[in-house]
């Protein structure tokens, strides 16, 4: 089907002079930065580490920024009106333990093995293979999803403001291959900084007025329960008894232990495009503060992302549709929710804050997924298995330049889908293959010592192969949804979680079994890189509140708090 | 002096400039009635979001201005 056909929806909003402004305003301080910061990006310290000079507040909000793409801003809201509040589960369970593990447990390792990405650390744990298996795959579906992140965007443009596909595209992926190219690493996390706060301003307004206008919470519940006729779609965690019992298709022990164990620590703790913000940070100190700094903002994104997608539920005078529908019947899909929000209550100036938040959005994710796209491809690729011996200049040309390529490829696969739009879900699913199984080689790597460098790569690679086993099966018979989600209510989305969560499962059998049948290395070569054999370095606190534990404690109560409330 | 500018500071440039603008397109608004205003119109967002937004770019705009930040603040 072709995604194209969307232009079939009538053009929603026209954008005033001022609204122009305010975006013009966005993207020439965005290009300034790149240039500003070109000069201090020359040695490859500099270009892929950011000089490791962020401090924990710089690098914790660049942590969640790179995170807040387009994909995740429109599609969580949509989500939000298709699920109701059970897509808070991705920010809250789904994200926030993890990220506090890093900081807390993980992170030390990361940062005192010096590495340079995750792909690295495999590589200083496990040996090559495993570097390779993992650098290729992270390298490949970065791109791809990259490109992706920018379709979706330039969709939503064109439906909300009539923007033309190319326009969009190139302005955009033209902009961050600027800034990133010139300034690496450190341009990236300055304008993420930025683009996180812009989010912020140009998104609240919608769940400020949102609740104004349906008269608080409370209310906000009662009409979504009147329109929809059934109160599943505000609790939490009352309705995952069964996978009958609410919207998504779920149960509990997915959410808890797919979701929230698997899926969330496989993301926030091994994918290189968000643990590179904290490798940044200046010191031990700073880059576990950065995790925790992230997860209490990342807490409060559902106000500007899921809340929208439920005030749609309570005043939007029409009803939106899964996106083949609206192809179909010119209706508008889930996935616009939050531009339509935006529409309703922004006049001029406003809604071009709005636009330039959804814009935001989009150029924060394409540069984190570039940006590690150029780190991994220059150090764990060409500088590991093409050109060892290469001069340090030589590898920041390198990194500049397949950035620059990196983009070209982006915008070659928006290309691609927007011509053929079912690789959209398959290159969706196909980076969540990779990502559960990494989080079990990872994690046994750095708690383990008696994990082995044969163990590494072959737990990985039999991981991966059971989550693409898993996801053919189902896909040649969809009665197989019954088995891989363990009942025959379960929906995609369990199906997703259910297939990280046995991946990881048979990488970490897999990982034990061929340790105990392989030679370990001595511990002396562990030092630095595994629980146990090593010793890390002191942190003096001036005083007990400056300790992370104490705000990762801060945290988790909240968290907990916040998942009793909204039961 | 490269590096001497704060991100900060930066931020409170792009707050302050939204600021200004937004609250300019709201008093416009009061003597200009939109043709089509959104819902809510009544509350005057642009105006108290606009200034809101002024005030914060202003605070940090001062605070991390880059002689000020040049060896103490520099990130």
């Amino acid at each position: 089907m072709h995604l194209t056909a969307f232009a079939v929806s009538t053009q929603l909003a026209r954008l005033d002079w001022i609204d122009v402004l305010v975006i013009a305003i966005y993207f020439a301080i965005v290009v300034f930065i790149g240039f500003y910061l070109r000069g201090s990006s020359n040695t490859s310290e500099e270009f892929f580490m950011a000089g490791r000079e962020m401090t924990a507040w710089i690098a914790g909000l660049s942590f969640v920024s790179a995170n807040l793409g387009s994909l995740e801003l429109m599609g969580w809201a949509g989500s939000a009106y298709q699920y109701g509040i059970l897509a808070m589960h991705w920010y809250w369970i789904g994200a926030i333990p993890a990220m506090l593990f890093l900081g807390i447990v993980m992170m030390p390792f990361y940062y005192i093995s010096k590495t340079h990405s995750v792909p690295g650390y495999l590589k200083l744990r496990y040996g090559d293979g495993a570097r390779a298996l993992s650098a290729v795959s992270f390298a490949f579906m970065t791109i791809l999803m990259s490109g992706i992140n920018m379709y979706s965007m330039a969709i939503v443009m064109k439906v909300v403001l009539g923007w033309d596909l190319n326009f969009s595209i190139w302005v955009s992926s033209i902009t961050v291959a600027v800034y990133v190219a010139l300034g690496g690493l450190k341009s990236a996390i300055y304008n993420e900084v930025l683009q996180f706060i812009l989010i912020w301003t140009g998104a609240l307004l919608v769940p400020i007025l949102g609740l104004i206008e349906v008269g608080g919470w409370s209310n906000l519940r009662t009409q979504i329960a009147t329109n929809l006729g059934r109160s599943d779609y505000v609790h939490l965690w009352s309705t995952l008894g069964h996978f009958s019992d609410n919207p998504m298709g779920v149960n509990w022990f997915g959410i808890v232990f797919g979701l929230g164990f698997v899926v969330s620590f496989g993301y926030w703790t091994t994918d290189f495009l968000v643990v590179q913000r904290v490798l940044s940070a200046d010191s031990i100190r700073s880059a576990r503060m950065a995790p925790i700094i992230g997860a209490a903002f990342k807490m409060a994104v559902p106000f500007i992302v899921i809340l929208p997608g439920l005030l749609a539920l309570a005043v939007l005078p029409f009803h939106l549709v899964a996106q083949d529908v609206a192809v179909q019947t010119g209706q508008h899909s889930f996935n616009e929710v939050l531009p339509l929000m935006l529409v309703r209550y922004c006049g001029p100036g406003l809604l071009g804050m709005g636009v330039t938040a959804l814009i935001a959005g989009f150029m924060s994710g394409m540069a984190g997924n570039v940006s590690a796209f150029s780190t991994v491809w220059t150090y764990d690729l060409y500088g590991a298995f093409i050109n060892k011996k290469a001069t340090d200049k030589h590898y920041v040309s390198m990194g500049r330049w397949s950035t620059l390529i990196g983009v070209l490829i982006s915008v070659g696969t928006a290309y691609l889908v927007q011509h053929a739009a079912s690789i959209m879900d398959y290159v969706q699913q196909l980076f969540s293959f990779f990502i559960a199984p990494l989080f079990g080689t990872v994690i046994l790597g750095m708690l383990w010592k008696r994990a082995t460098k044969e163990a590494g790569f072959w737990g990985l690679l039999a991981g991966t192969v059971t989550s693409i086993g898993l996801w053919l099966w189902v896909r040649q018979d969809p009665s197989a949804l019954r088995y891989v989600a363990m009942s025959p209510d379960a929906k995609d989305m369990a199906e997703n979680i259910y297939r990280a969560f046995w991946a990881w499962d048979v990488c970490v059998l897999v990982t034990v079994v061929v340790s105990y049948m392989t030679k370990p290395r001595p511990v002396a070569e562990l030092e630095g890189l595994v629980y146990g054999a090593s010793v890390l370095p002191k942190e003096h606190d001036d005083h007990w509140y400056q300790r992370p534990i104490v705000w990762a404690g801060i945290v988790a109560v909240i968290f907990i708090f916040l998942n009793i409330v909204f039961w | 002096m490269r590096e001497s500018f704060s991100i900060w500071w930066f931020a409170g440039i792009l707050l302050l400039a939204y600021g200004v603008v937004i609250f300019s397109a709201g008093v416009w608004e009061l003597s200009h009635p939109l043709l089509n205003p959104p819902v809510l119109n009544n509350l005057h967002a642009p105006i108290w979001w606009g200034a809101m937004l002024a005030v914060a770019g202003l605070g940090y705009t001062i605070g991390f201005r880059p002689r000020q930040t040049v060896n103490k603040r520099r990130k």
